[in-house]
């Protein structure tokens, strides 16, 4: 059993309020190789705009969810928390 | 908004059609697309009925790559939907703008597993760059001219638009006034322009390494010019090929695992990669880790997501690469390095004095390249025959040569061709293909037959699924596991069937007499040509291994 070293992020996501785009972020991150540790969401009926918490962890760089995530077409912006930790997950 | 007739949702799509320039779909009716084949009966756009949606999506596909423009496919509800998805995730992976619209159920009845119903909305979600469904009849139009401006904006790629079918039979009175309906997302743009030029100037050993992007950039002309003002040695992607000239005395053919012997020790020894519209592929780059291991990285593309993905660039240039990369041109003093390459393309040359009677494919393609009037287009399947058209057929424009490069997708070139020759139809179009290949939509002879459609089929015979095969004997202890295919129909038989000339070659004396019959028929055309099922494709670097330590036949 080796020990695999994965970084924690947070996510803030700002999307607009489409019923398919938490399916749209939810395949990326997975397809992507990042685990969903923790997720909220929630509309602001006066502009339609979601805002999307999301705790991830991966041995992946970020960018590459975070580019991943940009591009998808409902999205109107990501930001990274920098405050990264460490975990460690093992594998069977 | 500006009051208009009453329209239909069908009609409206039509309308939307005709605003794109659209005058040419490839689909296949059904239930619940039935509105719009009635509107269609009405429209000025021409149908292609293809045989089966896979056709259809790919025939868009084809279409789209060859003219440069958006291509259109239609397939209804359920199995008509599904049978798009293929044709779709090849559009993704190589970045073709196609729209597809499928019909659904009506909305009342989405959601409680009726007849021809699946969830293609959700389905569309790993295999296209975006898609809508449309529940309002007043947001169709909107939606439609999104689907036409996400597939072409940025970095290209298919849209699905799912439209129930009592949103095609409702009515709507009101048409928008402005064509754009996109919200450009602002994004920082990376242009890293001096620190590139600093890289540039200290290059004793740099490699243009140009991929498909080029293409799609609409780039040639401005990368051909940088190729030839600096005297970069220059390799393709197989996506990237006809971008360069083929007969630039610095260009080193395809690199990567069937790649070129002075494509990839070049790569391999560069201290420079100037990367155009490529993406690092892992069948371009063999082992990453040994990849170019010395080389600086300057990388132009039009994707955020693509600079760092697989390789670290140390400029990166974000943008259109048809204004971008003209700044990067300068005198560079690399002769020493031009002539050493120069030597090893000539030492590495690819040789067709083949013994024996029998047919050797490369030789075989290589006349078609001779013989095929300049601004042929052709299309491949996927397999040692789609290798062997790369390696050894030279193309004048990256519109002239359609493969699935990404997906790798066998059953491509039949149905691609037939989308060419409908974009094109007075250049020449040629499918290469192999036995196993052909057989994966060859129900599309159909529609060669029904619009006499002049496509020319070049049919690389060995009676197996050659690639499968290769990789048993070499890597698998030559367990041939699945890969014979003796019990082939008989092609010429087949085609006759379709009323598509055709003829059967085994011999290497019948070659060019039999390329040149093919190449004067006014209609399409069948060549079969029997190989050797032992032939392997060379060089190949096996996998997960650096590009250098290829292997090379006998």
């Amino acid at each position: 059993m080796n020990p695999m070293t994965l970084n924690k992020y947070q996510l803030v996501i700002m999307a607009d309020d489409k019923q398919v785009v938490l399916e749209r972020i939810l395949q990326v991150t997975r397809y992507r190789g990042f685990l969903i540790n923790a997720m909220n969401a929630e509309v602001n009926t006066g502009n339609n705009v979601a805002t999307i918490t999301m705790t991830v962890s991966s041995d992946r760089p970020i960018s590459l969810l975070v580019d991943q995530i940009n591009k998808l077409i409902d999205i109107k912006g990501v930001k990274v928390d920098n405050s990264e930790v460490q975990i460690q997950q093992y594998s069977a | 908004m500006t009051e208009s007739k009453t329209l239909t949702g069908s009609s409206l799509l039509f309308e939307v059609l005709k605003d794109h320039g659209v005058q040419h779909v490839f689909g296949y009716p059904g239930g619940a697309i039935m509105p719009i084949y009635d509107a269609l009966y009405d429209s000025d756009v021409k149908h292609f009925l293809c045989r089966h949606e896979q056709g259809a999506a790919f025939s868009a596909v084809g279409y789209a790559r060859a003219a440069g423009t958006v291509g259109v496919c239609f397939a209804t509800s359920g199995p008509g939907a599904t049978n798009l998805i293929t044709g779709l995730a090849d559009a993704l992976a190589d970045s073709i703008p196609v729209v597809a619209i499928t019909g659904q159920v009506p909305t009342a009845a989405m959601g409680s597993d009726a007849f021809q119903e699946i969830d293609i909305f959700g389905l569309s979600l790993a295999c296209t760059k975006h898609s809508f469904q449309v529940t309002d009849i007043n947001e169709l139009e909107k939606v439609l001219h999104q689907a036409f401006e996400i597939a072409l904006e940025g970095r290209h790629g298919p849209v699905l638009v799912d439209i129930p079918k009592d949103i095609q039979l409702a009515e709507v009175t009101q048409r928008l006034d402005k064509l754009s309906h996109l919200k450009n997302k602002v994004q920082l743009p990376l242009a890293d322009i001096s620190k590139a030029l600093e890289l540039l100037t200290h290059a004793k050993q740099p490699i243009l390494y140009v991929g498909g992007g080029v293409g799609m950039a609409n780039a040639v002309e401005e990368v051909r010019e940088f190729a030839e003002k600096t005297g970069m040695p220059s390799v393709s992607t197989l996506k990237g090929l006809g971008a360069i000239n083929p007969d630039n005395e610095n260009y080193l053919g395809m690199l990567g695992m069937h790649g070129t012997k002075a494509a990839n020790i070049a790569v391999q020894e560069s201290d420079l990669l100037v990367v155009v519209g490529a993406r690092f592929d892992d069948r371009v780059t063999g082992k990453l880790d040994e990849f170019a291991p010395n080389a600086k990285v300057i990388h132009f593309d039009i994707d955020t997501a693509e600079i760092n993905k697989r390789r670290t660039a140390d400029a990166a240039i974000l943008g259109d690469l048809k204004g971008n990369l003209p700044l990067l041109t300068t005198n560079l003093e690399i002769s020493v390095w031009q002539q050493r390459l120069q030597q090893m393309k000539t030492d590495f040359a690819w040789r067709y004095d083949h013994p024996g009677d029998n047919i050797y494919a490369p030789a075989v393609l290589k006349t078609v390249s001779d013989l095929m009037p300049s601004n042929t287009c052709v299309t491949t399947d996927v397999g040692q025959h789609q290798m062997w058209a790369a390696q050894h057929m030279a193309f004048n424009d990256p519109s002239n040569f359609l493969t699935s490069a990404g997906m790798g997708t066998m059953g491509f070139g039949l149905p691609a061709a037939i989308g060419a020759q409908i974009s094109r139809p007075h250049d020449t179009v040629i499918a290469v293909s192999g036995d196993g290949s052909i057989m994966m939509n060859i129900q599309e002879l159909a529609t060669i037959k029904r619009y006499q459609i002049p496509v020319k089929i070049v049919l690389i015979d060995n009676a197996k699924l050659g690639m499968v095969r290769q990789w048993q004997d070499l890597f698998f202890d030559g367990r041939l596991s699945e890969t014979d295919l003796s019990d082939n129909p008989d092609f010429v038989m087949l085609s006759r069937a379709f009323d598509i000339k055709s003829q059967k070659i085994t011999k290497k004396s019948e070659i060019k007499a039999a390329v040149e019959e093919m190449l004067d028929h006014d209609g399409p055309y069948l060549l079969q040509v029997q190989i050797d099922a032992a032939e392997n494709v060379w060089p190949l670097v096996p996998p997960n291994t650096a590009n250098d330590k290829m292997m090379e036949g006998a």
